[in-house]
């Protein structure tokens, strides 16, 4: 069962691994024979714990390596690291459904008016893509805001890592006279 | 510094606070003084251990026995700090319950 361990060691990421697998394995040996002497079921209670705290560690440390400390893991939310100052505003879901919904209505809008205008009027619009319909539009749109959402996401974390918040809470050396 | 620690992460610093401690040692004190109530497993321990080594509220230890990978964890004084500050801020919470709850059933 050792043997299986440490090769379950090998969904942490490696710098982990490195830090910490042997320690893991001699504690994971130490209690292994413990509950081995306290019976089947403990032991099987033992296997079960064991495998869903590597598996939940595992995919936590790589989350960490991947958005840093400062974002919490889903599986993971421990809240003496947690509780970010950064975080993700509430407000912005909201305001980016009701932007959403204001350009779906005047896209629905656009296309009411050209269909009421008569035949021999040609449209204004874009004639790169006439047969563009209204679903495709908003997807499209949907999917430039998204991204537009994930870029400014992406400055706003960029410049938390970065520590610029915290400039106001340093304090300036006292000048040597 | 993020108050109040969770219970695991209190208990883990508990069982440091009054020596030194191995992985196994931590899992078994853990055990112990929740009453079984809270069973760590080796990656939930260690994955504690790595955010508090990050935070620098724990430090790894030397000793002269490092057989079988065994490595020794001891709080640092921000450790200790953040232990008392949680201690204090129990203490002040627990005063305040047992006064309201004495007052209700009064």
């Amino acid at each position: 069962m050792v043997a299986l361990y440490q090769k379950l060691l090998y969904l942490y990421p490696r710098f982990y691994r490195q830090q910490f697998a042997e320690e893991m394995t001699a504690v994971f040996r130490d209690v292994d024979e413990e509950a081995r002497r306290r019976g089947s079921i403990i032991t099987m209670k033992f296997y079960v714990r064991e495998a869903g705290g590597l598996l939940r560690g595992a995919v936590t440390e790589h989350f960490r390596r991947i958005f840093g400390s400062q974002i919490p893991s889903p599986l993971f939310p421990m809240r003496f690291t947690m509780r970010p100052g950064f975080r993700f505003p509430k407000s912005t879901s909201f305001l980016m459904t009701v932007i959403l919904a204001g350009i779906v209505l005047a896209i629905d809008k656009a296309e009411a008016i050209r269909t009421a205008l008569p035949a021999d009027i040609a449209p204004v619009g874009p004639m790169w893509a006439p047969h563009v319909n209204i679903l495709t539009t908003i997807v499209l749109t949907f999917l430039l805001v998204d991204f537009v959402a994930a870029v400014g996401w992406v400055v706003l974390f960029a410049l938390h890592r970065s520590g610029v918040q915290r400039l106001e809470e340093t304090s300036s050396a006292p000048e040597r006279s | 510094m993020e108050l109040p620690l969770t219970e695991a992460v209190l208990l883990i610093l508990l069982s440091l606070a009054e020596h030194p401690r191995h992985g196994y040692s931590i899992l078994k004190d853990v055990e112990e003084v929740s009453g079984g109530r809270v069973v760590l497993s080796t990656g939930t321990l260690y994955g504690a251990l790595r955010r508090l080594l990050d935070e620098g509220w724990i430090e790894r230890f030397e000793e002269d026995d490092t057989t079988r990978g065994r490595q020794a964890y001891r709080l640092t004084t921000l450790g200790q700090r953040t232990l008392q500050t949680e201690v204090t801020r129990l203490k002040q919470l627990t005063r305040v319950a047992s006064l309201r709850t004495a007052r209700r059933g009064a």
